[in-house]
């Protein structure tokens, strides 16, 4: 224990882990809600969605526009928040209906690479549209402060995250598992052509589904942008990350992206502490292991 | 036969006919086409004729590149023999990442490799006191005779040149046609007798070795290396390559690298921060409308169609 201690001094401080703890898991609940919303649309339509990350920047820099033009008030930011996820759900239901609906019975690798470069015409767009520059959002006065936690300092806006995590989740788990629709889409992880042939519309099905897993995406970027510097770069680093979520929990399992994304949240948060140099390394490694252990993650399913 | 002789003597003739006539502008881009080329047609091995996609192979560029830029400036290297050393070293990593890489199929070899690339990318980015991190290796040069472009060209030209040579070799070997039996049918490959995956771990070391060829020809060119030549978003430069050139052809990628940096000069040239915008936009355009590429079109078009392997 002396030998850990000195390692680590800071172990034995409670609050302090507690804290870590914590701001791992909020860290953890915007990564679920950008990975569930690529796992649900691999599941469904079997398209490893790379511009996810995309959709979730779109989403940071519309709360930065919404906020600048509405008056300045305490509702604004909620507001914002409502519209900017919407907003990336229809870009999304664009996306499908004109592009990625005529490659579904293609080579998987085709629709990678159209992914790919979505990528980079909505980075492109984006920086036309926002400029090169970072830009922020501001919290909302009520939750701009820290609040103390045995007397370690907490930021009162993770509290809302942390509060909302678990209302997302239950929400989610009564959407698949207690409506008509959640059934269908489970239902089309499984076997697609059974539920075409039971005289399901599919394709509507894959729409509706790709708009909802945009709008998590959404979302999560809404939630995230008074919490991070709203820059280019963001798409890329959060799909990465959710990429690395859904690899570990399985692609198409809403359980295993709840799990992993706290997992990889608290990794990095106490990554940080423990190996500042090589906590992303250490993520990879993780990754790494567990696609040659289990290839197909810890509650996913081997590929067909 | 004799027809093909004939257009690779003309195409031989013009490529050493060319700095005669072109700018040093246009030299330096031939040598970028080239390494651009080479470093798609190594990865069409896997994608085109292996039937493996690698999201990571920026990796094994970049440890050609890097191993050659350390050996030359830290270790006092001359600079064949850190050139040399740049394809070993990345065909080592390939070896190393690949052998687990290739258990998986598809999307998770996909994957895979892709958490491999960025943890290459990672530890070349914070291995600071090696690497220099983020600001790169400086003042890579080759020695005083291949200092001028037209020197370094008809340099490049030598070294790739013979890679294509060996390429093209092993692509018409037994160990080529293996290789296309297991991209049509993995389990008829195995029955006939094949060792798929150990195949595939050697296409996937040959891939890297070729990869890291051009690394080192281009950090030399260059004159510099930077983390970004691992980073995930050039691992899809081959890919695009050998999208626009089309997969399945031996020289799609070499027609494919033309189109590319073309496109990329012309574009570049009046508005440089649409590059990547028209980049996605001709791969998304590549992929809904031409699934073949653009060499897979003539080939349809004017050409008979090649017996392939049955399926």
């Amino acid at each position: 224990m002396d030998f850990i201690t000195s390692l680590f001094p800071w172990i034995t401080n409670g609050p302090l882990v507690l804290v870590q703890v914590m701001s791992g898991l909020s860290v953890g609940m915007f990564l679920f809600l950008v990975s569930v919303g690529m796992s649900l649309i691999f599941g469904v339509t079997r398209i490893v969605n790379l511009a996810h990350g995309s959709f979730y920047m779109v989403s940071a820099y519309l709360m930065v526009t919404l906020i600048e033009v509405m008056p300045e008030h305490p509702v604004s930011f909620w507001i914002a928040l409502l519209l900017a996820p919407v907003g990336v759900g229809i870009l999304g239901g664009v996306i499908e209906v004109t592009l990625l609906r005529r490659i579904y019975r293609r080579d998987p690798m085709m629709q990678l690479i159209l992914t790919f470069g979505l990528i980079l015409v909505i980075g492109t767009l984006v920086l036309l549209v926002w400029g090169p520059d970072n830009k922020s959002v501001p919290r909302p006065d009520a939750l701009a402060g820290s609040v103390r936690i045995f007397g370690q300092p907490f930021p009162s806006y993770y509290l809302l995250v942390l509060g909302l995590s678990p209302l997302v989740a239950v929400g989610l788990w009564l959407l698949f598992y207690r409506t008509r629709w959640g059934m269908l889409v489970r239902a089309a992880t499984v076997d697609r052509e059974m539920l075409g042939a039971l005289g399901v519309d599919v394709s509507k099905l894959y729409t509706e589904v790709f708009v909802f897993g945009s709008w998590l995406a959404g979302l999560g970027g809404a939630l995230a942008a008074p919490t991070v510097a709203v820059a280019l770069g963001m798409d890329g680093d959060v799909l990465i990350n959710a990429f690395v979520v859904v690899v570990i929990g399985g692609l198409g399992s809403f359980a295993g992206s709840l799990i992993s994304a706290l997992l990889v949240g608290e990794l990095q948060s106490f990554g940080i502490l423990i190996f500042p140099a090589v906590s992303i390394v250490l993520l990879f490694a993780i990754m790494a292991v567990v696609l040659i252990v289990r290839p197909w993650g810890l509650l996913g399913h081997p590929e067909e | 036969m004799g027809r093909r002789t004939a257009v690779w003597g003309i195409a031989l003739a013009a490529a050493l006919a060319l700095p005669l006539v072109l700018s040093t502008f246009f030299i330096v881009l031939l040598i970028e086409i080239a390494v651009v080329a080479l470093f798609a047609t190594a990865f069409n091995l896997l994608m085109g004729f292996g039937g493996m996609v690698s999201f990571g192979h920026a990796a094994y560029f970049a440890l050609g590149a890097y191993a050659a830029a350390l050996l030359a400036q830290k270790a006092g290297w001359p600079m064949l023999a850190a050139l040399a050393a740049a394809p070993l070293v990345a065909a080592l990593g390939a070896f190393v990442f690949g052998f687990f890489i290739v258990r998986l199929t598809h999307t998770y070899f996909a994957m895979l490799s892709l958490a491999f690339g960025q943890i290459v990318y990672t530890v070349i980015f914070k291995w600071t006191s090696l690497t220099g991190g983020d600001n790169g290796l400086l003042n890579v040069w080759p020695p005083t005779f291949l200092r001028s472009q037209t020197a370094y060209y008809y340099f490049t030209l030598l070294i790739i040149g013979t890679s294509f040579l060996g390429l093209y070799a092993i692509v018409n070997s037994p160990f080529g046609y293996a290789l296309k039996a297991i991209r049509e049918n993995p389990r008829r490959a195995r029955f006939i007798g094949v060792n798929v995956r150990r195949h595939q771990l050697y296409a996937f070391v040959l891939s890297g070795f070729f990869s890291g060829i051009a690394g080192g020809v281009f950090a030399f060119h260059n004159g510099s290396v930077f983390p970004d030549f691992a980073f995930f978003t050039k691992s899809f430069e081959p890919l695009v390559v050998v999208l626009l050139g089309g997969v399945q052809s031996f020289y799609g990628p070499l027609a494919g690298a033309f189109g590319f940096k073309l496109l990329e000069w012309l574009i570049s040239k009046w508005a440089p921060i649409y590059w990547p915008l028209f980049l996605g936009a001709i791969v998304i355009a590549v992929v809904v409308l031409l699934p073949q590429g653009f060499v897979g079109l003539l080939e349809r078009r004017a050409w008979r169609p090649r017996p392939t392997i049955a399926k």
